[in-house]
């Protein structure tokens, strides 16, 4: 009985799979947040390498890895495909449950995918430093990681309520010689302006990332990088699914059903996207493609599709996604990296034409699944993870009641040791079900730009 | 030093034992019946547990009233600011906590069941900070403890900046001994909060106070209140901060009505409500949970009857609360008096906790909480 199903290092894809290629029609464009005209590379270029943002418009269905990057990848991947057997016993499912297991990555999750490319390209234009945000922590560190191996300096501007819960984040940080901050910060006119309005905020990523782009805009040797939402890091992790496919034909299996969590939704797009690719070309038309989401920060699943800024302060393009509104401050759960009002615009797109769709569940519900999953598979998965493997035992129950033997495939994105304090509360019956009142706001998205 | 005022009800629990539903007026009988005063060992295991607290100063009552039980647990620095004799009664409650009052106590603790608390809170008010061990009969006043031992570990971790608004309910008691609950609101004390402390340690970051919390679910209530809309406004203070963002004075402890931003009707009845909802197109009703169980029908605000509910709409039900209070209570509890109704309600709810921000609770129903 195999458990895991494990590729060579030469099987890491030599390239990355554009989505954007196979959509009936071109994206909606980022437009700029004053003009709300369409923006061009131009002015994107003070704050990122011209490399991602070829990546960010381009239509090419596939862009090659630069060696020197599949150089560092193979650190860690390609990543071990794992077959459930344990949990599937537990649960008497007749499904097959496979998860890919992105947490053994150097910073722990799946983030590392993209932290390298986007050091490797900004090293290659000259970039000394990069200043970027972090929610949970996980961007932050792997973006530290990638900074150092490419010998550049890196400043983290982690949300306080993260910062503060999680110390150790920090830590994995310094080690990597990063500079890591609070934000809201006093540093940046953004973070004084939050602080001014609310000092007891706990931060968002929306003002995180306000934070690092005046940075990065302020200073001519600094790059901005984002750890998900933007078209150049969904395709960065396409190497998730590209492996995964390859690794369920080794053992003459395709998935009913793909799961992730989606907060930015760069590891849903990771997973999902070859996926989706395949029903978009008719390869595979019944896949089920499926985004797990908080409850208490409900994007996909009731936010409006419209345009909106990408952070708090009006700084970034305007994206057609899904949103909140980008003054929406999620409430502080424990998945701290999926506390974003807005979504990647592709998975939006892809929500919206129906070709991926989403759910959403309460934190009670979500850690109750991860207790089931460390308690057979003995990983204990990240509170944002724990999302994804709710959606997939749910799917898993579902067949156990139809009787169905479906192959479900979930992207188990990440490790929770650093979240031992919110499975602590867990036992301690302290977490709170916290939700998005939907039904009363409907009408209330005022604070959504208009644009005709 | 924190300066706390012990009041011992001795007599408080007797009358439940012996199946006379309450003490007031009946210690007598209750003692004729048998009953055993268990006041005492209630405050006893939340003295025990404060006996080596350093940063704590008794003030307290003669005799059973709390001297005794203060030397027992073995405090020797206690000041004795009122002296009883005989059988202790309402007057002397009420006595005791005045001169706590005059003295400027940081915190009256009491040991008793919702008459006490009235008793001791029509003399203090919100000016002195109140909080139960419970020890009586009928306890749906929201300021006393879970148990005696949570109301130690409040007692240590008692801050003036951490207070969470609770309300003292008035049972009708000739009305309950004759099998009926009849409830209003008496007042709205000031109780320490645990839910802070507890955030603080195992959430993300320290919850808003109280204050701003109720601010915070205002603006957002206001945000959504709908033009030509009648709302049936609850007591309490939460709804009170909603009613203070149009400019309008509800009153603190009725039901009022609010259309268009401004006051339609203020303490109406149920009869008046049938009125504007046979009236009134469209009816919101909001209403936050009331005292220690967390009711949300049924205790407090009876006015908004089940029939009052039914014809408004389950989906028109907007429940508002603070972080605090939502952390006190484990789940809420329905008793409309209809129980076709309580079920309908399912075993949770969205209860409006911050600006754009709601919690779902759980629901208990009727049946388990008046036995």
């Amino acid at each position: 009985m195999q458990t895991k199903i494990l590729l060579d290092e030469e099987h890491i894809p030599k390239q990355w799979y554009n989505v954007q290629a196979d959509l009936a029609s071109p994206l909606d464009p980022p437009l700029h947040p004053q003009t709300h005209k369409p923006i061009g590379p131009a002015d994107l270029s003070a704050i990122f390498p011209m490399e991602l943002i070829r990546q960010e418009v381009t239509t090419d269905r596939h862009i090659d890895i630069p060696e020197e990057v599949r150089e560092v990848l193979r650190l860690w991947r390609p990543s071990p495909l794992y077959r459930a057997h344990r949990l599937e016993k537990f649960l008497k499912t007749p499904a097959k449950i496979y998860y890919k297991w992105e947490g053994v990555s150097p910073a722990g999750s799946h983030k590392t995918n993209t932290s390298i490319p986007q050091a490797y390209y900004n090293m290659k234009a000259g970039i000394e430093r990069i200043a970027t945000e972090t929610g949970a922590g996980q961007w932050g560190s792997a973006m530290s990681f990638a900074t150092m191996l490419y010998g550049l300096e890196c400043t983290v501007y982690m949300v306080r309520s993260s910062y503060t819960q999680k110390p150790y984040r920090k830590s994995m940080m310094h080690v990597w010689g990063a500079e890591c901050i609070p934000s809201p910060s006093t540093k940046t006119n953004a973070g004084r302006s939050m602080l001014e309005k609310d000092p007891e905020t706990p931060g968002s990523l929306g003002m995180a990332i306000s934070e690092a782009v005046e940075d990065a805009a302020s200073h001519g040797n600094t790059n901005y990088a984002l750890g998900s939402v933007l078209n150049h890091v969904c395709l960065h992790q396409t190497v998730i699914g590209l492996e995964c496919r390859e690794q369920l034909a080794m053992v003459d299996d395709y998935p009913d059903v793909v799961i992730g969590c989606v907060g930015g939704g760069s590891n849903f797009a990771g997973i999902g996207f070859p996926f989706a690719g395949d029903k978009l070309t008719g390869k595979h038309k019944d896949v089920d493609v499926i985004g797990a989401e908080p409850a208490s920060c409900p994007t996909l699943t009731k936010g409006l599709y419209t345009y909106d800024l990408a952070d708090e302060a009006g700084y970034t393009p305007l994206l057609k996604m899904f949103t909140l509104g980008h003054d929406f401050v999620p409430p502080s759960m424990h998945a701290g990296g999926l506390r974003y009002h807005g979504d990647s615009p592709i998975v939006s797109r892809l929500v919206h034409d129906g070709v991926m769709r989403a759910v959403s569940y309460h934190q009670s519900e979500v850690f109750e699944a991860a207790q089931t999953f460390a308690r057979t598979e003995g990983i204990i998965v990240a509170p944002e993870t724990s999302h994804a493997v709710k959606s997939a035992i749910d799917e898993a129950l579902k067949c156990k009641k139809s009787g169905e033997d479906k192959t479900i495939l979930f992207n188990c994105s990440g490790h929770g040791n650093f979240d031992m304090t919110a499975y602590d509360a867990y036992y301690s019956g302290q977490l709170v079900d916290y939700e998005y009142p939907d039904a009363l706001i409907k009408k209330s998205l005022a604070r959504v730009p208009k644009i005709q | 030093m924190k300066r706390i005022g012990l009041i011992v009800n001795p007599v408080a629990g007797m009358g439940g034992a012996v199946g006379l539903k309450g003490t007031d007026g009946n210690v007598e009988e209750a003692l004729r019946r048998g009953a055993v005063p268990h006041a005492m060992e209630r405050t006893r295991i939340t003295l025990s547990r404060l006996a080596r607290e350093q940063e704590l100063h008794f003030v307290t009552c003669s005799g059973s009233m709390g001297a005794d039980i203060l030397q027992e647990t073995g405090f020797k620095e206690f000041e004795i600011l009122y002296s009883f004799s005989g059988q202790s009664s309402v007057l002397d409650t009420k006595a005791a906590a005045r001169r706590f009052k005059e003295a400027g106590v940081d915190l009256i603790l009491f040991c008793g069941g919702d008459g006490t608390a009235r008793d001791i809170f029509e003399i203090t008010g919100r000016d002195v900070p109140l909080l139960g061990i419970p020890g009586g009969v009928k306890m749906y006043s929201a300021v006393f403890a879970v148990d005696p031992v949570i109301a130690a570990e409040l007692v240590v971790a008692f801050d003036q900046r951490n207070l969470r608004d609770s309300e003292i309910l008035d049972v009708d008691e000739s009305a309950y001994r004759a099998g009926i609950l009849k409830t209003r609101i008496f007042g709205i004390a000031r109780t320490p909060a645990s839910a802070g402390k507890v955030q603080v340690a195992k959430q993300v970051y320290e919850e808003p106070d109280e204050e701003r919390a109720k601010q915070e679910i205002a603006r957002f209530i206001q945000e959504v209140m709908l033009p030509g809309t009648a709302y049936i406004m609850g007591a309490g203070t939460t709804t009170e901060a909603i009613a203070h963002r149009f400019g309008v004075q509800k009153t603190l402890l009725g039901v009022d009505i609010i259309k268009d931003g401004t006051l339609v009707a203020s303490d109406v009845d149920e009869k008046t409500l049938l009125d504007l909802v046979e009236r009134e197109n469209e009816v919101r009703i909001i209403i936050s949970p009331i005292g220690a169980q967390g009711f949300l029908l049924g205790r407090g605000n009876q006015q908004i009857s089940a029939r009052i509910v039914r014809m408004v709409g389950l989906k028109n039900l907007i429940i508002v609360a603070t972080p605090h209070k939502l952390a006190e209570i484990p789940a809420l509890y329905i008793d409309s008096g209809d129980s076709d109704l309580d079920a309908e309600f399912g075993d949770s709810i969205q209860v409006i906790s911050g600006y754009r921000i709601a919690q779902r609770k759980k629901i208990h129903q009727s049946q388990n909480t008046t036995g």
